[in-house]
Order: structure tokens, then sequence, then C-alpha cells
């Protein structure tokens, strides 16, 4: 196994664009190689080391075989694991948007809480996310029919608005809350919101949503029947019928 | 500037690959010049391309990309030092289209359709896109003066107006788009054939096509009509195509050019009655075409893979929306037009889009004349013009099409006969589809050919004709002709071997066409009512002012008697 460490020199007021921390790119790489990577600061190229402090195994390996740590504050460092297909990079603190964007394996885990489309149009791999999660979570590109295609969302706090836009395959997992339109033009995909969630699936048309607590339900979805599911009750819904959408939607009914 | 040794197609001037010098001065072709020389010993040579039917610009191109930022995100490129930032695929900005088109060799492209309405936007467009020199066709087919004129039988009147119109909207020549469907659109239906009544004025497609191309005669523009069918894009079309074609044949054309041009014809020669027994009927249009000499047409070919189709054909649209549960625009134009835009994509095994693949490039190779048939997509409705030289070597590569066709839909060889067609056609059938024939369709005396006087467009490819099997080396053909060696515009190198060089701006031609002022005036009674009662805009807002054409350049048409005069 192969360790590097990547720490922040010092707070970013401008924020840093930084696709190459994966461990796609940095395997192959020296460390003195990597420290002469480009990242782009505002409208600045700046090298790797500029910025950032890197220490670790010096010597190339395998994708899989690398685990980067990235110590310290991410929140301003945008576009990490982009694209990443194995190995593990471990957020210490909070990470930047963009994070995991086009994510095919590996596993990107955050400590903190991550920005505005995390794991955007994911395809494979895991994401967990201790802290909270920010809009567009595993969400698809502006304008794109489909956002993420396959693999693992868990966020142990909340999410913002519109988490798994136009989702078309994967699961999301939420313990906490979820914004306004979790699940908007679901096709295919798998969510469970621990807490609650404003007007869920929206436009879907295939795909599961489970929302633990309360939900406001769109007029557009059919009331169906109550359904046990783990030893609790859930109200079960059919649509969005705007759509002819054949989702299916679980509220969980309150003890009370 | 001297282009030394190369291997020559310019067909216009009879010359089918001779090995010559050619000279540039000024701008423009000259039998002898001095300067900087390029070397294209043994390679081919041909005129700078010319696109006479792409949407290139105007609103609809613009809603293209607002629709589509997924589009915009494909093609990427930062600013260099000449270039500013390139981004889309089949809805590029306005700067990635004059650099595409520079890098492929050519160096002119004509917009569609602009409504008279909307032309400032297009002619916002046009000036931001730097190097090649473009021109816009305006639409009138589903105008309602242009409907009234026809009903009134006021051939002279219409002439006058379709000669203010063009000049309002600074366009080139006359579009006619499903004429009278983009009116009945309105009401929330189409016309089903030539013959079937346009709801509230008592015409015909038929009458408003034979009226407007009697009013381009008249006028003695320096192109035909430019018309999009009625029943474009539905199953058993090819039977209005010909039935419109066949009432245009005896108009007299008043320049040394055809009638009719027929846009994307591939779009109309669908046999069948449903999208189950879809066929080709492209024999069937090509035969009527090796018989008759008033038509030309473009191809329309259809590639597999992203497009986005947008036309003024706004119910045509409704139904691509309806097919692929895509996102649609849909837009009304006052009193001029409708219109909309669908993304699309073309599948290899979708037996309908292999079907539509095929008939484009039977109606290329059954139609004998090269002069009759121009190399286009209909960017960006059939696939983006990029992808020009995968048209071009499909054309001279019978084993590349039978190598494609293997790949699609095997009902495809029986519906449609390109499985059987031998022709692969050479270098003089591509100079002409692509240079000379789409010069001389549009009317442009000074494009597409290399002759003394002509504009100093050339483009060297790194290709040598008498070397390279183009059946064979198609792989190889392809690539080269994406990449011109040389492009050069106006006698500057504009892109060597991919590479930008120089951005100058290229012209926007149109046409001021003269009428009689007792014509011009009993026009604008009629204008100023329809102005005062529905128009959103003012009469004085409404034409496009000369400060949105710097580069502009006026081409003199107009009644006979009147022009001698001037």
């Amino acid at each position: 196994m192969r360790n590097i460490t990547i720490t922040p020199k010092s707070a970013f007021p401008i924020s840093v664009e930084a696709e190459n921390i994966s461990p796609d790119k940095l395997a192959p790489l020296t460390l003195s190689q990597i420290k002469s990577l480009i990242v782009w600061q505002g409208n600045r190229q700046r090298t790797l080391s500029a910025l950032f402090v890197i220490e670790g195994d010096d010597a190339p390996a395998k994708a899989e075989e690398l685990t980067i740590r990235l110590s310290g504050d991410f929140s301003q460092v945008k576009r990490i694991a982009e694209g990443m297909t194995a190995g593990v990079v471990l957020v210490e603190g909070s990470v930047g948007m963009h994070a995991g964007n086009n994510m095919k394996g590996g596993l990107l885990s955050i400590a903190g809480n991550a920005d505005d489309w995390l794991a955007r149009e994911m395809r494979g791999g895991k994401v967990v996310v201790m802290g909270n999660a920010g809009n567009y979570l595993g969400g698809g590109y502006r304008g794109e029919k489909c956002g993420m295609r396959g693999g693992e969302i868990e966020v142990r706090g909340s999410a913002g608005a519109y988490l798994g836009e136009h989702l078309c395959g994967g699961s999301i997992r939420i313990l906490g809350d979820a914004g306004d339109f979790p699940g908007a033009a679901n096709q295919g995909g798998t969510i469970f919101i621990g807490g609650s969630a404003y007007l869920p699936g929206a436009e879907m048309s295939k795909g599961t949503i489970t929302v633990k607590g309360e939900a406001k339900v769109l007029p557009s979805f059919q009331r169906l029947e109550i359904v046990q599911v783990d030893g609790l009750a859930f109200q079960k819904y059919a649509g969005d019928l705007v759509d002819n959408g054949k989702g299916e939607l679980l509220v969980g009914v309150g003890s009370s | 500037m001297i282009i030394r040794g190369g291997i020559v197609y310019d067909p216009a001037n009879g010359i089918y690959g001779d090995e010559m010098d050619l000279f540039i001065d000024k701008g423009r072709m000259v039998e002898s010049a001095k300067g900087e020389e390029i070397d294209a010993r043994g390679l081919l040579v041909m005129p700078g391309g010319v696109d006479a039917h792409s949407h290139i610009a105007g609103k609809k191109v613009n809603t293209g990309r607002i629709m589509r930022p997924d589009d915009a995100r494909l093609g990427t490129q930062p600013r260099t030092a000449v270039c500013r930032p390139s981004t889309g695929y089949t809805v590029p900005n306005c700067y990635a289209m004059g650099y595409r088109y520079a890098r492929m060799g050519y160096t002119t492209a004509f917009e569609a359709a602009t409504p008279i309405l909307e032309a400032r936007h297009t002619h916002e467009e046009l000036e931001e896109i730097p190097i090649i020199d473009k021109g816009a066709l305006t639409l009138f087919g589903n105008n309602w003066q242009v409907m009234e004129c026809v009903r009134d039988k006021d051939l002279s009147k219409l002439a006058a107006y379709v000669a203010w119109g063009l000049c309002s909207a600074r366009g080139y020549g006359v579009k006619i788009v499903n004429p009278g469907g983009g009116e009945a659109w309105g009401f929330g239906t189409n016309v089903k054939g030539i013959n079937d009544a346009v709801p509230n004025f008592d015409v015909t497609p038929a009458e408003i096509i034979r009226g407007l191309a009697e009013a381009n005669e008249m006028l003695r523009l320096p192109h035909s009509i430019h018309l999009h069918f009625n029943n474009l894009g539905k199953p058993g079309n090819y039977t209005t195509a010909i039935e419109t074609l066949d009432m245009l044949k005896d108009i007299k054309p008043s320049r040394m050019r055809q009638v009719v041009h027929v846009a994307h014809m591939q779009f109309s020669a669908y046999g069948g009655t449903s999208w189950r027994d879809f066929e080709s009927k492209a024999p069937v249009i090509a035969d009527y075409f090796n018989c008759h000499s008033h038509a030309t047409m473009d191809m329309g070919q259809l590639l597999f893979g992203s497009a986005t189709t947008m036309t003024a054909d706004a119910p045509l649209e409704y139904g691509n929306a309806r097919l692929t549960h895509n996102k649609w625009s849909n837009h009304d134009i006052e009193l001029e037009e409708s219109s909309g835009v669908v993304p699309m994509a073309y599948f290899r095994k979708m037996l309908v889009n292999a079907v539509q693949w095929a008939i484009g490039l039977e109606l290329a190779l059954l139609v004998k004349d090269p002069w009759k048939v121009l190399m286009t997509t209909d960017h960006p409705n059939g696939s983006p013009f990029v992808n020009y030289p995968e048209v071009i070597t499909l054309l001279m590569s019978r084993p590349k099409r039978e190598a494609e066709m293997a790949t699609l839909h095997d009902q495809v060889p029986k519906r449609t006969t390109l499985g059987s067609i031998e022709r692969e056609m050479d270098w003089t059938d591509i100079a002409i589809m692509t240079r000379a024939a789409p010069a001389r369709i549009l009317g442009l005396e000074d494009k597409g050919h290399l002759g003394p006087g002509a504009d100093g467009d050339v483009s060297v490819y790194d290709l040598r004709p008498e070397e390279v099997d183009t059946s064979q080396d198609h792989v190889l053909v392809k690539k080269s002709l994406a990449t011109a060696k040389y492009t050069i515009k106006g006698g500057v190198v504009v892109s060597k071997e991919g590479q930008i060089l120089a951005t100058p701006p290229g012209r926007t031609f149109w046409v001021d066409a003269a009428v009689p002022q007792l014509e011009a005036d009993r026009l604008m009674v009629d204008l100023e009512e329809k102005f005062a009662r529905y128009y959103s805009v003012q009469m004085a807002n409404y034409a496009v002012q000369d400060a949105y054409l710097p580069h502009g350049k006026a081409i003199l048409a107009g009644l006979p008697i009147l022009s001698e005069v001037a």
C-alpha cells in the first residue's frame, strides 16, 4: 500500500480547482512529479506544491493500492477525486464543490461536510460523508438526461435540494433530512431519506424513493396501500403521473 | 501569394486534377503574383468550401445553446493568442463555428432560415463568426403579407414585399419552410399537402410556393427559392416532394441556375405509410432529378450520434418532442413564422435512423449530375458540420459504406438500395458538391472556383490525389479532410494543419433588389396597417440597420428595366 498526505499551506481565499488530486492521476507519479502537477487557482495556474504540502511514499503504485489523505480544510478546493476509478481518498475535514464528479470506482470518504454537486454523474464506487452534503448531491450535469448511473452514496447528516436529480441508477442513503425536490426526474435509482423531505420524486418515471420521516407529497402521486418494510409502516404512492411515471414513493407513517 | 505545384480541382473552370501554380493578390485570384509561397507540391488543392445550408446563427441556434449546456461542454477549448474560447458540438458558440469551418477548408457558410423580425439577432451572431464569409436566407413561407398577396394574385406587390423583406432582414434569398404549415400551427394544426388550404387565408401551400418562385424570378435574385417541403420528416412524404417539384417545372429561371433548391432532401424522400413500414424512396426522387433540370438539392445527410433539430417547421418539432420525450422549444414569430428546437440522438440499431442514413447517401449517389446535389448534413439537424469528412468518405468509398452497413439494423438492405450502389465519387465530384455547385446554386460568382477575379479562398489538403486510393484508404482521407493543411481565406493563411493562425472578419452577403416606386408605395399601405394593428414593434424599428453589418456586402438585383437604368 502507498500513502500520500496532502495538506494546504494556507487558507484559500480564492478557490482551487484540483481535479488532479485523484488516485488515478497520482498513482503512476513519484512525489516530485506530483508536486509539479498543475492546478488552477482562480485564473492562475499553480503547481500543486505551491499550494499544498505533499508527503508520503515516493514509489509509484497502482491506483487501487493508493490512499490519499487530505488533511486540513479543503472546503475551498473543488473537483477532488474527479473521475477516480480505484483507490481511497480520505478527507479529514470538509470538501469543496464537485468532489467525486464522474467517479467510477474506489472510496471517497469525507469526515466533515461536502459542498454542492458531490458525486455528480457518478458511475460506480462509494462515497461516504459523515457531515452534511450540499445541493445536487449525485445530480446530473445541467441539460443531461441522466445524472448518477451507479455506485453508492451515504450521508450521515442532511442533504440539500435536488439530491439525486435525474438519477438513472445506483443508490443514495441520507440519514438526516433532504431539501426540496429529492429524486427529481428519477429514472431508476434508489433513494432512502432517514428524516423529512419536501416534494420528493417530481417527474420520476422509475425507481424507488423512501422517506422515513415526514414528506410533502405532490398531488400528482397516486396514493396506494400501507406497506410494512423492516417492521415499519409506510404509505405507498405511485408516480409521478404527470410523466406517466411508474416510480414508487414510500413515506413513513408516524407512530401517532 | 503563390501556391506551388498543387493538384488542382476547379471544376467550374474545367480543371480536373491538373498540376498548377495558383496566384493570389489583394485577396483575389490572379494570373500571376509575388509574395509568400505555399508549397503544395502533389497535394490536393480546391477552392475554399462553400456550405449553402447550415444553421449557424440566430435565435433558434441560440435557443439550442440555451437548452443544451450538456452539448456546450463537449467541445470546449481554451482561448489562445489568436482564438477566443470554443464550446459545443452540435450547437457551438460563434467563434467555434468560424474556426471549425476554417480547419476543414471551408471559407463560406450560409445560415438557412431567419425570420425578418429576428434578423437583427442573426446578424449579431454572424458578425461574431470569424474568418468565413456568410449570408442568411430569409423566411417568407408563412408570412401574412406574402399569403395575402398570393391570395389576391398580386405578383408585383409580392415581389415588392420580397425585396423589402430581404432589405429589412439584410437577407440573401427566399427561404420557404413548410409553407402554410407554420401559420396553421398557430391554430394547433398543420397542412397535410400542397393543396390543403391554410386556415384563415384561403391560399394553399402550392400557391404560396409558386407565387414566391415567380416573384423570385421577377426580381432576378441570385439564388432561387430555397424550399423545405410540406410533410417533411413523415413516412410517405416523397409524393409531396414530387408533386411540389412538378408544379414548378414550367417556371422560367431569370438567371443561369435552378428554379428551386430543395433543402435537406433526405428528410423528404420517405416511403411507407407509418414508421413500421418506413422505407427509402430515394431512387424515385433521384430519378426525378435525373430527368429534370429545374431543381437542385442538398443531401441533409444524417449521421449516427448527437444532433440538435432546429427548424421553422414547428409542428414537425412538436412531433419530434413527443417521439423522443426530449426537451422541446416552441416559438411563434408574430406574422411571420413558427419554429421549434429539440435535441436528438440517432442510433445505428434503430431501423428508422439507419434507413434515414442510407437515404441521404442514396440520393447523392443516384443523382448522376453532381451539380444538382450539395453535400450537407443540414447542420445540426442531421449531424454537426464537423462531420462532413465522414459524409465525403462515405460517398467516395464503397468498402466504407459496406463496413458501416454491417453495423446497422439488418432490415436496412431490404428497405434501401444503398447496398447495390457501386458508384464511388472522385475528387471532381466532391469539389463540385462542396465548392463549385453550392456557389453556383447560391449565385455567388466569386466563390467556389479559382479563376481570375475569384475570391482568394483556397484549401490545400495533405493528400496526394495521384497516389491515394480513396476507396480503400478512407481512414486517411477522412483524417486529411478534417484538418486542411492550409486554409487560405482572401489571400491570408487562416488555418495551418488545424491551428488557426489568423481570424479576419468575414463578409456578410445580402441582396438589395430594386422594385418600381409605385409597387413599393402600394405595399407600404398594407405594411403600415400590419404594423399598426399586429406587430409588437414599430415599422421604424423593424429593419436591420447597417450598423449590424459592419462587413456587409450588398449584391444588387431587381426588376431588369430598373437595374439597367441604374
